[in-house]
């Protein structure tokens, strides 16, 4: 989230008012001078596109679009397969309900934090911005190590990435599912030392944090989906 | 979930906290996961879950859909934002959701045995049997003795195709040899059969599976040929002892 992004844009022109939380606070950071970002000077702004709507917020959205299809294929491609194994362990054999229901609600009270942390970045109230993301970086870092945990467990068991359909196809999704949290979990732990620090422009703060919590709100949906689909199925049969 | 905050809540100076309303939202997505989780302990009640059974199913994805648009919705803020993010996010979403349906359908379809002919069971054995016999012209139908006998020739086309199918499928659980192994699949290669030792028996076996599919069935996987040939191999092996799983279930005489 390099704050360079807006250094040439004298995006004043043609967009509407009406959406634009940013622009009406370029001139309260007069304090942030001396973190050595004063030369983006009172005309950082943040660059719109000629609807009027931050680019970034655009590219995040039709970059989870994108998403959408990837675990779509995933998910599906699990589904595809299921119950064709021939190898023990099944999946009744190895999920267990207990690892699963902590960490799926470690993810969704993260989910909770983030937006909070958004809230607070739109009152301009930083400091409780800076917690938020820091509390939602840990709980997703909680959820990566039951992960990590649970796979661990699974290989214990004797199901590997090329042990069964199932186990190809289970690590796979999740393993892919995780390796996005990790990234989520990197990505806000850097914004809210940034914070913390004063580092970035305060103009596009609000749109930074804002950009940073959809990822992560799209992280949790996925959960949502495999946590049913995959997870309860099996329960409940 | 207040509907307050769309974009135009936000027109002048400082935009509004949602934050009770994000709370609210948390507690309720606890609840309907607790709900969710809730479900399978049922289990404990037959009555209750036998009587609702096929409502588990819709009663589950029904709450996912409802946690996944309530979190797209409000925490990602998508209900009240601009028609271009839910454009971007919305039409591919429908078309993931698309190949997901078609997927399913389809791995239905192929693998579920629903129609004729699909699936291979004990009672198309003794039919399945005598007709590819007789089509090839080579044995009369069976008789244990007859069946028995053709493995005295290992080199038959049966053995070879039958080890074949063996060495793809069945090795994973029943080593190399035939010998078992731990806790996956049980010795061949002795005097022993836990379901019996004559041609039908061998064939349900594989055909239908055994031990709630620890054993797993092959009547939709293997053609009726393939499982015919593995059962060959698989009887040629009695005898051969390798060393491996202990023998389980009756000795069978030659
Ligand atoms: C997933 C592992 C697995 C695979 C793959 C597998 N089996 Fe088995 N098989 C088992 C297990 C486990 C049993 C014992 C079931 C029980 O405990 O009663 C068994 C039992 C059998 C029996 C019955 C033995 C007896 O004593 O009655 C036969 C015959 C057999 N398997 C043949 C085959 C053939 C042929 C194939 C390949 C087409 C095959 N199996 C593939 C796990 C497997």
């Amino acid at each position: 989230m390099s704050a360079d992004l807006a250094a040439t844009a004298p995006a004043e022109m043609a967009h509407d008012h009406a959406h634009d939380h940013a622009h009406d606070h370029a001139h309260d950071h007069d304090h942030d001078h001396d973190h050595g970002h004063a030369d983006h000077g009172h005309h950082a702004v943040v660059e719109n596109n000629f609807m009027g709507q931050p680019n970034i917020k655009l590219a995040m959205w039709a970059f989870l679009g994108s998403e959408c299809m990837f675990f779509g294929s995933l998910i599906g491609t699990y589904f595809f397969y299921h119950g064709k194994a021939l190898v023990e362990p099944m999946p009744d054999k190895v999920f267990s309900i207990g690892i699963t229901s902590i960490s799926t609600f470690l993810l969704l009270m993260s989910s909770l934090t983030m937006a909070l942390g958004v809230d607070s970045m739109k009152q301009k109230k930083r400091d409780m911005a800076r917690n938020y993301l820091f509390l939602t970086a840990l709980l997703g870092a909680a959820f990566v190590g039951f992960q990590v945990y649970e796979f661990s467990h699974f290989v214990h068991l004797g199901l590997k990435l090329s042990t069964s359909l199932f186990g190809s196809t289970f690590y796979v999704m999740t393993g892919f599912h995780g390796g996005h949290v990790t990234v989520g979990v990197i990505w806000l732990t850097i914004l809210a030392v940034l914070i913390d620090k004063g580092k970035l422009n305060p103009v596009k703060l609000p749109i930074n944090v804002e950009v940073a919590g959809l990822y992560w709100h799209f992280v949790d949906i996925v959960w949502i989906v495999i946590f049913t689909f995959v997870y309860l199925l099996e329960f409940i049969q | 979930m207040s509907a307050a905050h769309d974009s135009h809540a936000e027109h002048s100076g400082q935009p509004h906290s949602h934050k009770a309303a994000y709370i609210r939202l948390g507690i309720l997505l606890t609840v309907v996961t607790a709900v969710e989780l809730a479900l399978p302990f049922l289990k404990t009640y037959p009555q209750i879950w036998d009587a609702g059974q096929p409502m588990w199913m819709p009663l589950l994805v029904a709450l996912s859909v409802f946690k996944f648009g309530a979190v797209v919705g409000e925490f990602m803020h998508l209900r009240g934002d601009r028609g271009i993010y839910k454009f971007l996010f919305l039409s591919p979403l429908a078309i993931a959701a698309t190949i997901f349906l078609l997927l399913s359908t389809l791995a239905m379809r192929l693998f579920l045995p629903f129609g004729e002919g699909l699936a291979v069971t004990a009672k198309d054995v003794q039919a399945g049997y005598v007709k590819a016999t007789k089509s090839s012209g080579a044995e009369p139908p069976l008789a244990d003795e007859k069946f028995n006998a053709a493995f005295a020739d290992a080199k038959s086309k049966q053995f070879v195709d039958g080890k074949a199918v063996f060495v793809r499928v069945c090795k994973v659980c029943h080593g190399d040899m035939g010998e078992g192994k731990p806790a996956l699949g049980l010795n061949l290669t002795d005097d022993c059969y836990k379901y019996g030792g004559t041609f039908k028996d061998l064939y349900t076996s594989v055909a239908d599976g055994r031990a709630g599919n620890k054993m797993p069935s092959q009547g939709s996987t293997l053609k009726s040929e393939e499982i015919r040939q593995v059962v060959y191999y698989v009887r040629s092996l009695k005898g051969t002892n390798v060393a491996g799983e202990p023998c389980v279930g009756d000795k069978v005489a030659d």
